[in-house]
């Protein structure tokens, strides 16, 4: 009996060493815990880490991405039998959903597999002035939660399809971008990537031209772009304040002696549905253009939908090339304070309310020559007010314009004062127009002699704009322009 | 929120009414007491203008008679008839009243009974009873005895000249002009200067842009009299340089009153005239205040705001938010109503055996006026920058027509408790107040002007202003024995609130083809909502203790006193916006806003302009803790003075913020979170000498400091567009390249000196002269770099000085021939000299627009204040015919009321000639019934302010026609 239980005792102590033995020959498998869903931005980079329990001992990771780019940026040492993985996780330019899969081997080659969520947000509130050097990354959608600045000495670099919303309101509610004199815009779109300024209405996404929800009239919903510089005008004083900004805020001051000021590059840029009003008469234009001075470089402009006007020049020396306003709910192009800069090659579409052109002169003593638009096709539509307002010191040429679409009793109005003005140079050269039966052009185009005015079938103009350069543009994408003949 | 004080407020009215209704049938048996007759009557020292206390009065023939009280009154019983009473007094000269006549319940009152200190003459004097009630000598005898420099109005006066408000009565005061019928200056400085103090005590303004009350708002049946004091004393607050205007509300009536009375008023210009401008207003409108017709609709300021862009907003909810507005955009024309004014009032005083007494008195006023300026203007004009170009150029003109219907409704009842050696005093009044304005204009603006866009428009202003002030006044005053000790105290709380609801500007562009709403121009429908809600509380106390020093008499007086205010005020605005292309309106405002019209149906929707937090919203704070100590001394029996020294606390804490840190900038934003923007501690000295040349004529001698504060708005980051004028307010506190930021009070440094003669029959001549230095004074400053807005600021700027002479006079017609001494030829004129050093930034702004043979000075004269005051009357006095009259001119110098630079010229007032005739007549042998009649604006002279630039022909800034207008009143007495 005793030699039976001793038997039994020895049995169960082998059978218990052995499998003890069984343990410690093959052990578990690796355990990872992943980390909660992490949210990043896209086109930024994040440390997603994994606690991972190795009780075979260490041996490597491998991971599989989606939605971006990732590397193992530390691991448990080898044999280790517990630490973190961690991943650096780069987006790409994509909003959505991204993972990351990471597998982890130990040393008995046991494998365990987890997976972790992240979600790639591409939108940035900005909340305050711009008083660094900041880059504007492509794929992101900027809002403006107030009237954002770029002061003096700081440049902002807005890269290709980068879209920026301004905030709704009017009044003391309305937002817009302002680039200080002394601060610099750097935003060069490409035609396939412009950059779009718009509302947070819009549920427009970068990669998008046209926008998913607004029609193209919907107007004030922001502020605008304003660009300000030290370049010369002619007001009450040599630097004076914007509109649309209150004087309690001094990045609104404009002009100086500078005409050959730099205040940066915008190309391939489109604003949409701004102009917040606030007050009366007193609005923010789509592109505001104050003594801004020749060194800057703007061309590939489109504004639509702005409840001012749609490019506005107060004085300055900067000259803007291939520009398109459609709808502007004022006038299309507005000009004052002795601006002494060229438009060349532009479409005009049907401005609401507002003239398609409002030409004003020199407000202060300073004349500094004559402004100059060429090459430009106005197609005036239902509700324009006055084809062109000049005064009589309006400081301008003209030349090379198609006129068309006219309907209402929409004229010319002051060219003849302006001629008559002392030592006035302004003049107007080469204007193509298509009437109705019952317009006449004496009327139209009050004041122009006729050797100046030459009639034209429907869209058979031989000058006017060169409308290839807009198909990047929301207006030729949406067909508005085809509708119209362009 | 809103809703809350609108039942406050109802809870508040209700209160009040019950409160008045209980003292009403409470003291109802009192007017029925009595069996016999009463004598009332107060007796005054001739030579100090101080009550006499222990006068036995007589009434001759009779045993009945009595002592006066520390009030110096006294009141004897009588069985009716006709006496002659005899009042005398140790080492005075008796007099005798003769014609004393005394009816069954009724009361005969001889107040102001004055007794002359003569130990030479034993012979008593002789007068009527009537030659002793014209209350006005007793103001005269109190600005003689006065050691300040005092004047003032009592509601004797008023009836004279048959004002029916204050602002008409207080003009008559020397060196007063009151600006746009509603704010008082006093010597032609201007409403920053001068303060208004109800009962003595600080009282809200009714206008968050204003400093003082608009005056306006009291009916004279309130008012127990006016006083204006002009050099300060301890006693009183610092914060005034011009004067104080001091309302005294009535107190407990000497006699049984119950008067009634109703008066019309008819102007051919403005009444009856079917062009009038109105629109739907409320159903309590007529009690001036709105019954939720202008209610704001509660989405608009919940979140998400009810917008076709909010997110989270079906365009359901757009559409039923935008059907609450009031869809009613455009003035409609109605025929005008005359004016009219009813009152009541009633009181009485009942005299217990132990010789207490108690009293009451109920007042309530309505008034309604209506005001048509059917020739209105308003211009906006500037300058060229050339300097050979001398004509200004008008950038935006308004030329239409508006209409004002004005409804106050005025009630104040009060009791007063007296005993042998205390009076306490509760007053409660309240005052409502409604303005319903529409007015229509022509805008033409000025493309070729600077900063201006070139339109032609057309707008409809509809506007309501209500206006409720609740004013509770505890008073107690106690004597010692021999009224040679007294103490006095006064809590009142004062409970203000404005509101401005649905303010609706709606103008329509022309374009040369349409007319259309164009933001760029005359801009989008607008409405806003105006709140102002503000409390004060005022308790003081006063100590007098008169003893004697080196053998001569001398009054002690000090005091301590603590006021605590606090304001909300708060702008909500909204702008009409479309989605779309605008429908075709045919421009009539009352088309617009059409259900079909109203967004998801069509583009119209509203737009918030009132970030969260609002930063046109402020809630500012003061608390200001004053103590005085001042001594009257006799150096011998000619020269007084009075000299003192008050200290005060003052601390102003505000919370704000600007309009970048309200959508979210806290960096660049400013935020004030009731912090503290002023806190300051002073020592105003003061120091006051009267040298009696002979008995009647005195010489004084002034100075003292006071200081001006700047207001809860000035000392803020608040930035305020009001879209009716489209100027915008900048708080003081912004800071600028030519301004740091740093708002300050302004202390003022006053010294006057005048002579007077007083003579018989409330005659008098005086003539004084004033001199005061200004330490950086705020003005409004036109910030010169906005060309396309008008944006001010408040500023201190240069230092500025004023120097003044002032000439009164009253003198009767007996001179000429004895037939005329009934005739009274009175008047004040002041002439001022002004002078500020203007800042760098002005000067600057000026010369760059120096036009050739134009020469820029380094000062100008002050903003606001007048070069010269003229009032001239010609009056009828007789009382015992109960009728009296007069012919009274008033007319202020040329004022710079907008201070211009650069493109902007400045605007001067323009001299507004005012001749008024008034007679009043009293009726039957019981003389219980009292006509009046009143012409005003004889000259029918038009209000205007002119734009000025050298060389140039002026412009109009604005120009309101307010005709002639006649009245007729009716009194009657019981």
């Amino acid at each position: 009996m005793k030699k039976f239980l001793s038997m039994i005792a020895i049995v169960s102590v082998l059978a218990f060493t052995l499998a003890c033995n069984d343990d410690e020959t093959t052990p578990d498998g690796p355990s990872i815990t992943a980390p909660e869903a992490a949210d990043v931005l896209v086109g930024e980079s994040t440390d997603i880490t994994f606690n991972v329990t190795i009780p075979g001992g260490y041996k490597s990771t491998e991971i599989v991405v989606e939605g971006g780019t990732g590397v193992v940026a530390s691991e448990p040492a080898a044999g280790a039998t517990s630490g973190d993985v961690v991943v650096t996780f780069t987006s790409d330019a994509v909003a959505g959903d991204a993972s990351i899969e990471i597998t982890v081997t130990d040393n008995n080659n046991k494998v365990n597999t987890e997976i972790a969520s992240l979600s790639k947000g591409n939108q940035v509130t900005v909340t305050a002035n711009i008083t660094t050097n900041t880059t504007w990354k492509t794929g992101r959608v900027y809002v403006l939660a107030s009237r954002i600045t770029v002061v003096s000495g700081v440049t902002l670099t807005v890269e290709p399809g980068v879209i920026i919303k301004g905030q709704a309101g009017t009044g003391s509610n309305a937002t817009a971008l302002l680039i200080a004199r002394g601060g610099k815009i750097m935003a060069e779109g490409t035609a396939a990537a412009p950059i779009i300024f718009t509302t947070v209405a819009d549920e427009i996404e970068p990669g998008m031209i046209k926008s998913p929800n607004l029609d193209p009239t919907l107007n004030g919903l922001w502020g605008g772009l304003i660009v300000l510089g030290k370049a010369p005008i002619s007001a009450s004083a040599n630097e004076i304040q914007i509109e649309g900004i209150p004087t309690s805020d001094s990045n609104g001051l404009y002009g100086g002696s500078d005409a050959a000021d730099n205040s940066g590059v915008i190309k391939y840029v489109s604003i949409r549905h701004g102009g917040s009003l606030i007050g009366s008469g007193n609005e923010i234009n789509g592109l505001t253009l104050g003594g801004v001075g020749s060194g800057t470089v703007i061309e590939n402009i489109e504004i639509v939908a702005n409840q001012d006007d749609g490019i506005e020049f107060f004085g300055g020396t900067v000259s803007v090339k291939n520009a398109l306003v459609w709808n502007s709910f004022d006038d299309a192009l507005d000009t004052d304070q002795a601006w002494n800069g060229t438009v060349d090659n532009f479409i005009i579409v049907a401005p609401n309310t507002g003239s398609g052109f409002e030409l004003d002169g020199p407000e202060g003593t300073l004349k500094q020559g004559d402004h100059i638009f060429k090459n430009g096709t106005v197609y005036a539509g239902a509700n324009i007010a006055d084809l062109i307002d000049f005064d009589a010191n309006s400081n301008v040429q003209m030349s090379n314009i198609y006129f068309y679409g006219i309907s209402n009793a929409t004229a010319v109005k002051e060219y003849a004062a302006m001629i008559a003005f002392a030592a006035s140079t302004s003049s107007v050269a080469s204007f193509q127009y298509t009437l109705p039966a019952d317009k006449d052009a004496a009327v139209v185009f009050a004041g122009i002699p006729a050797d100046k005015l030459t009639s034209v079938a429907l869209n058979a103009n031989t000058v006017g704009a060169d409308k290839t350069k807009f198909t990047w543009t929301w207006a030729s994408q949406s067909g508005a322009l085809t509708t119209i003949g362009l | 929120m809103i809703h809350n004080d609108t039942e406050k407020l109802k809870n508040m009215t209700k209160s009040l009414k019950i409160a008045f209704f209980i003292a009403f049938i409470g003291l109802l048996p009192l007017v029925a007491a009595g069996q016999k007759g009463t004598i009332r009557g107060t007796v005054f020292d001739e030579g100090t203008g101080e009550p006499l206390i222990g006068v036995s009065v007589l009434v001759k023939g009779t045993t009945n008679g009595g002592v006066t009280d520390f009030d110096g009154k006294f009141n004897i019983t009588v069985i009716p008839g006709t006496y002659d009473v005899q009042v005398s007094y140790i080492s005075y000269q008796t007099l005798v009243i003769s014609v004393v006549q005394v009816k069954e319940n009724d009361v005969t009152l001889i107040d102001n009974v004055r007794l002359k200190e003569d130990i030479q003459t034993l012979e008593s004097v002789v007068v009527t009873a009537e030659a002793i009630r014209n209350s006005e000598s007793a103001i005269l005898s109190v600005k003689r005895k006065s050691p300040n420099l005092m004047d003032g109005i009592s509601a004797a006066k008023f009836r004279q000249i048959g004002d029916s408000d204050a602002s008409e009565a207080v003009k008559r005061v020397t060196g007063v002009s009151v600006e746009g019928g509603k704010y008082v200056f006093v010597r032609g400085l201007g409403d920053r200067y001068t303060k208004t103090t109800l009962n003595s005590v600080d009282i809200p303004g009714l206008d968050p842009d204003r400093n003082s009350i608009q005056i306006d708002i009291f009916p004279t049946n309130l008012i127990e009299n006016m006083m204006v004091l002009k050099s300060s004393v301890a006693e009183m607050p610092a914060d005034f340089t011009g004067g104080v205007v001091n309302i005294e509300t009535k107190d407990f009536p000497e006699d049984k009153v119950f008067n009634v009375s109703a008066s019309i008023g008819y102007n051919p210009n403005m009444h009856f005239n079917k062009n009038f401008f109105s629109y739907e207003g409320g159903k309590k409108d007529w009690l001036g205040f709105d019954d939720g017709t202008r209610a704001l609709p509660a989405e608009a300021t919940q979140e998400p705001f009810p917008s076709p862009t909010s997110a989270g907003v079906s365009p359901q909810e757009v559409n039923s938010f935008l059907k609450k507005f009031n869809k009613n955009l455009g003035a409609t024309t109605q025929t005008s109503f005359m004016d009219y004014n009813l009152g009541i009032s009633a009181g009485n005083q009942k005299n217990f055996e132990n010789g207490n007494s108690l009293g009451y008195i109920f007042s309530a006023t309505y008034k309604s006026s209506t005001v048509f300026y059917d020739d209105a203007f308003y211009g906006e004009y500037q300058r060229s920058a050339f300097p050979d170009e001398y004509e200004m150029i008008y950038a935006t003109t308004q030329t239409g027509a508006i209409s004002e219907k004005n409804v106050l409704l005025g009630t104040l009842a009060g009791l007063a408790f007296k005993t042998h050696q205390s009076k306490y005093k509760l007053a409660v009044m309240h005052l409502q107040n409604g303005e319903k304005r529409a007015a229509q204009f022509f805008i033409d603006d000025n493309g070729s002007a600077v900063g201006k866009s070139g339109y032609f428009g057309a707008s409809d202003n509809l506007e309501y202003s209500q206006r409720g002030v609740t004013n509770i006044l505890l008073n107690g005053e106690h004597y010692g024995k021999d009224r040679s000790f007294s103490v006095d105290w006064r809590v009142s709380p004062t409970i203000s609130k404005i509101v401005e609801p649905d303010i609706r500007k709606t103008a329509f562009t022309y374009t040369s083809s349409d007319t259309v709403f164009s933001s760029g121009a005359a801009g989008n429908p607008t409405r806003i909502w105006r709140y102002l809600d503000e409390v004060n509380l005022v308790a003081k106390v006063d100590v007098k203790k008169d003893f004697m020093l080196m053998g001569q008499p001398s009054v002690l007086k000090f005091g301590a006193s603590q006021t605590l205010k606090e304001r909300d005020f708060q702008i909500l605005s909204y702008d009409m916006q479309f989605a779309g292309i605008q429908p075709e309106f045919n421009a009539d405002p009352e088309n617009v806003l059409q259900d079909d019209y109203l967004f998801p149906n069509g583009p119209i929707y509203y737009s918030s302009a009132n970030p969260n937090p609002n930063p046109n919203a402020y809630n500012s704070t003061v608390s200001n803790s004053a103590l005085y100590l001042s001594n009257q001394f006799q150096f011998f029996t000619k020269l007084k003075a009075i000299v003192g020294l008050r200290a005060e606390k003052f601390v102003q804490r505000h919370t704000g913020r600007d309009a970048i840190y309200a959508n979210g900038d806290e960096i660049n934003g400013n935020n004030l979170e009731n912090e503290k923007v002023l806190d300051a501690f002073d020592l105003f000295p003061s120091a006051n000498f009267i040298y009696s040349l002979t008995d009647n004529q005195n010489l004084r001698l002034s100075y003292s400091r006071t200081i001006a504060r700047p207001s809860f708005k000035e000392l803020s980051f608040a930035q305020i567009l009001d879209p009716v004028s489209n100027r915008i307010f900048n708080g003081g506190l912004f800071k600028y390249a030519d301004w740091d930021g740093n708002l300050q009070e302004t202390r003022i440094d006053n010294f006057d000196l005048r002579w007077e003669l007083f003579m018989k029959k409330g005659e008098l001549l005086s003539v004084s002269t004033f001199y005061k230095t200004f330490d950086k004074p705020i003005e409004m400053v036109r910030i010169s770099a906005a060309q396309t807005t008008n944006e001010f600021q408040p500023r201190n700027v240069g230092d500025g000085s004023i120097m003044g002479i002032e000439l009164e006079f009253r003198k009767s017609l007996d001179f000429v021939a004895m037939p005329l001494r009934n005739f009274y030829f009175s008047g004040n004129l002041t002439f001022v000299k002004s002078e500020i050093e203007m800042t760098e930034q002005e000067y600057n702004a000026r010369k760059s627009y120096e036009k050739n043979g134009e020469t820029i000075a380094r000062t100008r004269e002050m903003a606001g204040q007048a070069p010269h005051i003229i009032n001239v009357g010609l009056s009828y006095e007789n009382s015992e015919l109960g009728f009296d009259g007069g012919l009274f001119y008033n007319v202020n110098g040329p004022t710079l009321t907008v201070v211009g630079g650069s493109l902007f010229p400045d605007v001067y007032s323009d001299p507004f000639n005012s001749l008024n005739f008034n007679v009043n007549k009293t009726v039957g042998r019981a003389k219980k019934s009292t006509f009046t009649f009143n012409v005003s604006n004889i000259l029918n002279d038009v209000r205007e302010n002119f734009y000025t630039s050298f060389n140039a022909e002026r412009q109009y800034y604005s120009r309101l026609n307010p005709g002639t207008s006649i009245s007729i009143g009716f009194k009657y007495s019981l």
